[in-house]
């Protein structure tokens, strides 16, 4: 069923890179333009979209007179759910690491993250302190790196 | 023999020395820690470069380029995630043979291969370099096409698993190397009007959001701890290598002359090298299924030949001033910066510089051994903090890996989208690796195919009107079509058996 649905998504990817690339310049003095490749690619998916749709009809028959497990499994809410906490931290780092600073920023992230796997409290908050601030010197004074000081700016 | 003296007087000094043992330890650190590769330590390595004399500099850049790649190999074996690309390959060999206990012994066979593919690569680089570089400098924009072919077509037909999974996964990269502007017109392509876009979508990011953030979150969506780790295994580093050396000593020489040769021509570098000489092995293999299931015999073959892929890159680099990968082509930069021109003359001055650098060259292969032997002994550290513990880490570490390739926020978010997708298309069992191997080899493949068509007023069949072009074509045409061939085969021979009882 997955399957099927993502090859699906593969189809529809590739019509909308053969849309994009159709509105590519073309030049008189090149038989190739720059929507060769894009329009290749967008052919890709549409064929290697269809065949894994394909491949997966006699599944989604079979599936459609039994049981759907396998949709159950896929979209098991609080396994996806915890599965995006890491995204929604890189988001939050990226708009919170110039106010708060890349350190506290990467501080915070390790924590929650510890304690969502039930890591002792003492623990995850010195390995959180120690690691962010390491990962912080190492590439800020060592690798030169200009990472976003924020509230540390104001302790000098 | 004077040039060769001044030579060994330029390493062998304090601070060369220093720098070299300083390097080994950076590359390892750098290798071992998921998201970092070497070509990011080498660019990270440029600034303070600057500051040194031309012999430490390159000492600095070729050691880190030679642990990391070798570094890779640790998180690669015990937790699946590859510290560089060119560890990629053999990455499901690994990991595999950690769950049974033999993570020491395969980090182990994978530092003596690194070792003994360094220092084969080293010697063509002293002794063939100059012949090899007029073959490689043969070669033209119809040869570099086809090469381009050849390596993205053996990542799909070397895949585990479903061959439109890998080729929907090569899509997703050659279409993320489409991105920015376009080498004839000049138009920029999904480029979103975001400025960063417009110079391309660097794959430093692309990989550590693949590998790395998709790794952490399948791990965080998982209920319990995830995937076990692999216990503690006491096996020995070495004890088995002998008997590993005395089985696959062909693929030991085997994978080092093809990660040697791969890695002079330009655009193909150490991760083409191991990828092309994984997929060589296993068709020569007497055990070919036993490939990506946790065997040795792989991780010998693809291991030889990326670190002998670091030193045959800078063959056409020094000898012609045309880089053999990322690492090199910044190390062309860092020569120019030094005011020395990379080509024929750099062998022809009587500085010993060219003896300073094949002398560098030999050590950062031997300090190998040692420092190596040290990171597989304290790679426990990996393990023994729980992955509670090491998770959120290295998400921290990716997070500022990939800011750190641009100091541009702008990566981040790619790393963030990139690591999304895949981990959508890795629960439904998508290879990663060909999206990246599509990322690299992309730009080179779609350049190459313009130029040649510019060259040849758009004649297609110009593809096949040089020896060594129309000779990798056929190759890549037959690669194409070997499953038919195979299934034909197999038709006849079924056919034929049926045929013979009523023969008889």
């Amino acid at each position: 069923m997955r399957d099927l649905l993502l090859g699906l998504a593969f189809m529809l990817l590739g019509a909308v890179v053969l849309t994009v690339a159709s509105q590519y310049p073309t030049m008189a003095s090149l038989q190739y333009g720059p929507s060769l490749f894009p329009s290749l690619i967008g052919g890709g998916f549409l064929i290697g979209g269809l065949v894994l749709s394909a491949t997966q009809l006699p599944t989604l028959k079979r599936q459609l007179s039994g049981t759907n497990a396998n949709v159950g499994n896929f979209f098991d809410l609080r396994s996806v759910l915890v599965s995006l906490l890491p995204i929604a931290l890189i988001i939050f780092y990226i708009f919170a690491s110039e106010f708060l600073g890349a350190a506290l920023c990467l501080a915070i992230i390790m924590f929650v993250l510890m304690l969502v796997r039930k890591t002792s409290l003492p623990l995850a908050l010195l390995v959180s302190f120690v690691a962010s601030l390491t990962i912080y010197f190492l590439f800020s004074r060592y690798l030169l790196i200009p990472l976003p000081e924020g509230l540390m700016n104001f302790w000098g | 023999m004077e040039a060769f003296l001044l030579g060994l007087q330029l390493v062998f000094n304090v601070e060369t020395m220093l720098v070299i043992f300083a390097a080994a330890i950076f590359g390892v650190f750098v290798g071992a820690v998921p998201g970092l590769t070497a070509t990011m330590a080498v660019a990270l390595l440029v600034p303070i470069t600057f500051y040194m004399d031309p012999t430490p500099a390159i000492a600095a850049i070729v050691t880190t380029s030679a642990m990391a790649i070798f570094a890779g190999d640790i998180p690669a074996t015990y937790l699946n995630i590859p510290g560089t690309p060119s560890s990629a390959a053999y990455v499901a060999d690994s990991h595999l043979l950690a769950h049974k206990g033999r993570a020491r012994e395969t980090l182990g066979m994978n530092l003596i291969c690194s070792v003994f593919g360094g220092l084969f690569g080293t010697l063509v680089l002293v002794f063939v370099s100059p012949s090899l570089a007029e073959v490689a400098l043969q070669f033209s924009s119809f040869e570099y096409f086809w090469l381009a072919l050849l390596g993205l077509s053996c990542s799909i037909f070397i895949s585990i698993g479903s061959r439109v999974k890998a080729f929907l996964s090569l899509m997703i990269g050659l279409l993320l190397s489409t991105v920015g502007l376009d080498m004839m017109s000049g138009a920029p392509r999904f480029t979103f009007g975001i400025p960063d876009l417009m110079g391309g979508i660097n794959f430093i990011p692309v990989m550590i959001g693949m590998f790395a953030l998709n790794e952490l979150m399948l791990f965080y969506g998982s209920r319990n701890e995830g995937r076990e780790l692999p216990s503690l295994s006491k096996d020995s580093v070495f004890k088995q290598a002998p008997k590993h050396i005395k089985a696959y000593w062909p693929n030991m020489i085997r994978g080092s002359s093809i990660g040697t040769l791969i890695g002079a021509l330009p655009g193909a570098g150490a991760d083409i090298a191991a990828w092309i000489s994984y997929a060589v092995g296993k068709g020569r293999s007497k055990q070919k299924q036993a490939y990506g299931t946790g065997h040795i015999e792989g991780i010998v073959d693809a291991s030889s030949a990326n670190n002998s892929g670091i030193s045959g890159a800078w063959v056409p680099a020094l000898v012609f001033g045309i880089p053999g990968d990322s690492i090199t082509a910044i190390v062309i930069g860092v020569l120019y910066m030094k005011g020395m021109n990379p080509g024929p003359t750099i062998f022809m001055d009587g500085t010993g510089l060219i003896y300073a650098l094949f002398i560098v060259f030999f050590l950062a292969n031997l300090i190998m051994l040692p420092i190596g032997y040290a990171a597989i002994k304290s790679a426990k550290v990996f393990i023994l903090t729980p992955r509670k513990i090491l998770m959120p880490i290295i998400l921290c570490f990716c997070i500022v890996g990939a800011f750190s390739i641009n100091n541009s926020i702008t990566d981040v978010w790619i790393m963030l989208l990139i690591g999304f997708i895949a981990s959508i298309l890795a629960r439904c069992d998508f290879p990663m690796a060909p999206a990246i191997l599509g990322l690299v080899l992309g730009t080179t493949l779609e350049n190459s195919f313009m130029s040649s068509m510019l060259k040849s007023n758009g004649d297609l069949l110009s593809f096949f009107s040089r020896p060594i072009s129309a000779g990798l074509g056929a190759l890549v045409i037959l690669l194409w079509l070997s499953p038919l061939i195979t299934m034909a085969y197999k038709k006849f021979k079924h056919n034929s058996q049926h045929k013979a009882p009523r023969i008889s």
